[in-house]
């Protein structure tokens, strides 16, 4: 759906994205992570035709935004952090004027979207007047509007209260379930990313560090975490093949070792295994190894 | 039919900002004085001597139409510019500002015809405006002093004087000079568009459109610039009043709109360049 090419741009010579390339297929989630000034804003902005890139190309469904940005952003919705509304309209009448910008305002779907996130109370009062909930649904109806294929969201939860990023999270979630909508979602919140994300880019100074299943990143292969009935009987085989206790009930075995040698051996010596499964770490382990520039 | 809707909304929005109606109120007001001057036993000498020196019948000429002649010959440069490059200085920088633009950015319209849309609201916003003061300023003559008589022009500087005793002439040339204000403020609007097109605050849009136009006005009035007044832009604006002279000049006129038109486009494609080359950060 969404393929970004060896991308690369500069601001005053100095580089924010330096070839990057990722891609997000349909129907999927796809997270895009990184500290401030990793690129990300850059990238959407690329996206979105709003920056022009030094070099590399985006294409949104096969079609390419630099040259055909028009047909390219016809099927995209887009939500921005703190968005910004013509305070002084109501949000029906910003729904109306963002809508001419994308090939007519049809006030049947409107309605439609405007209930479905939840807004119909209040559709009609000045956007001044709106909570930065109720905005960032206005944002999600005014993306939702264009029946997009591709949804951009730069840290679209920031500012939302638990009850408000549950709800959006929730909401997002459906809409890929039965849209079968493609999301492109940039936050900072790592907790977020990891329950809404079948994937993730990881950017590191204008680099892609990591792109890839979220499940994959988190399993780690080389520590384990066990129980079993005697640690004193089982320490000295743990050591005679290769390995340590890193902390309590957890194993770490050589990197590229096989850990069924390790458990045939426990077994070997009488120690009773109740369970034995790699760590998973969180993604905020991953994520700050990776930008720390430690291990993949 | 499209670029309709979205035109519609963009004077929706230019409508719905309570800036854009401080210049309808200060003109109002403005207008309440002159009429309140006017009904001045002195002021009606002044206007009685005028009128007489030149021949007429100060009963036939002190008129609702001459009144509203005066009302624009003197308000519309000082007063009227000052609003125009306002709105017309906002109506892109203040959105960028604002971040109204990364909204628009995420749909599918091109910054060609996005600008189009708002070069098209700005200039219909100064072309009726300056309508909306000669049909006020009319309003309230009549109430002043009665809808019948004449037209008096007479305007020194650039040597037009007339007069048109029947009502319907003078209000066809009246009509007919407003329409020659409005085409002419455009520029000003053009000048103060393009400016808001680059990568400055809508303030600093609307300030330098101003002091552009007021150096161009007094460097026009130096008497070392006579010979070349033909070649500052204030000079062609104020050509609408040649549309009051009994025989129009239309050679003339035909010339100095052709030079602003020209210059609209120039300024318009500046200000497209420089957007369409910008980077707008998300």
């Amino acid at each position: 759906m969404l393929e970004i090419n060896a991308l690369r741009k500069s601001f005053g010579g100095k580089p924010a994205l330096r070839g990057l390339s990722f891609s997000v297929g349909k129907g999927e989630i796809h997270g895009l992570l990184g500290h401030n000034g990793a690129g990300k804003s850059t990238t959407l902005g690329i996206i979105l035709g709003m920056v022009m890139a030094d070099s590399g190309e985006v294409t949104i469904d096969g079609i390419p935004v630099s040259t055909q940005r028009s047909q390219a952003l016809r099927k995209v919705g887009a939500i921005f952090e703190a968005p910004a509304f013509y305070d002084y309209l109501s949000g029906w009448e910003n729904l109306r004027i963002l809508m001419g910008y994308s090939g007519g305002f049809d006030a049947d779907a409107a309605q439609k979207t405007v209930d479905e996130v939840g807004l119909t109370q209040r559709i009609h009062s000045k956007v001044r007047t709106y909570s930065h909930g109720m905005r960032q649904r206005l944002a999600l109806a005014q993306a939702l509007l264009p029946e997009p294929e591709l949804l951009l969201l730069d840290e679209p939860t920031d500012g939302l209260d638990p009850e408000g990023i549950k709800w959006f999270r929730d909401f997002i979630l459906n809409l890929r379930d039965s849209r079968g909508m493609t999301v492109l979602f940039n936050s900072h919140l790592l907790a977020e990313v990891e329950l809404m994300c079948d994937r993730v880019t990881i950017l590191r100074q204008g680099e892609l560090v990591f792109e890839g299943a979220i499940d994959g990143l988190r399993e780690e292969t080389d520590r384990f975490a066990a129980d079993l009935d005697c640690w004193e009987k089982a320490m000295p085989v743990i050591l005679s093949n290769g390995g340590k206790i890193t902390a309590p009930g957890i194993i770490q075995i050589p990197q590229g070792s096989d850990p069924s040698i390790l458990l045939a051996a426990l077994v070997q010596a009488g120690i009773k295994l109740r369970s034995f499964s790699p760590v998973r770490r969180s993604l905020e382990d991953v994520y700050m190894e990776l930008l720390e520039g430690k291990k993949m | 039919m499209l670029f309709l809707q979205q035109l519609r909304g963009e004077l929706q929005k230019l409508f719905a900002r309570p800036r854009t109606w401080i210049g309808y109120g200060a003109f109002l007001i403005m207008e309440a004085l002159i009429l309140f001057v006017y009904k001045l036993e002195r002021s009606q000498q002044h206007m009685r001597g005028i009128i007489e020196r030149n021949g007429l019948e100060f009963g036939s000429y002190y008129s609702s139409l001459t009144i509203t002649f005066t009302i624009m010959l003197l308000s519309m440069f000082l007063l009227g510019s000052i609003y125009f490059a306002l709105v017309a200085g906002d109506i892109v920088a203040k959105e960028n500002e604002d971040g109204n633009l990364r909204m628009v950015f995420s749909r599918p319209i091109s910054r060609l015809r996005l600008l189009l849309v708002k070069y098209t609201a700005v200039s219909l916003y100064t072309f009726s405006f300056v309508f909306f003061v000669g049909i006020t300023g009319y309003l309230m003559a009549i109430a002043a002093v009665g809808w019948q008589g004449g037209l008096f022009v007479m305007e020194p500087k650039m040597k037009v004087f007339a007069a048109y005793p029947e009502w319907w002439e003078g209000a066809w040339r009246l009509a007919l000079s407003a329409a020659g204000i409005g085409l002419s403020m455009i520029t000003l609007s053009s000048i103060a568009f393009m400016f808001s097109c680059l990568k400055i605050k809508p303030a600093a849009a609307t300030i330098i459109t101003l002091t552009i136009l007021f150096v161009d006005m007094i460097l026009q009035n130096f008497p070392f610039f006579k010979p070349y007044e033909s070649f500052f832009i204030t000079w062609r604006m104020g050509n609408w009043i040649f549309l009051m002279e009994q025989n129009i000049p239309w050679p003339k006129l035909i010339e100095s709109y052709a030079l602003l038109g020209g210059l609209n486009i120039t300024l318009f494609v500046i200000g497209w360049t420089s957007f369409q080359l910008r980077d707008f950060k998300t």
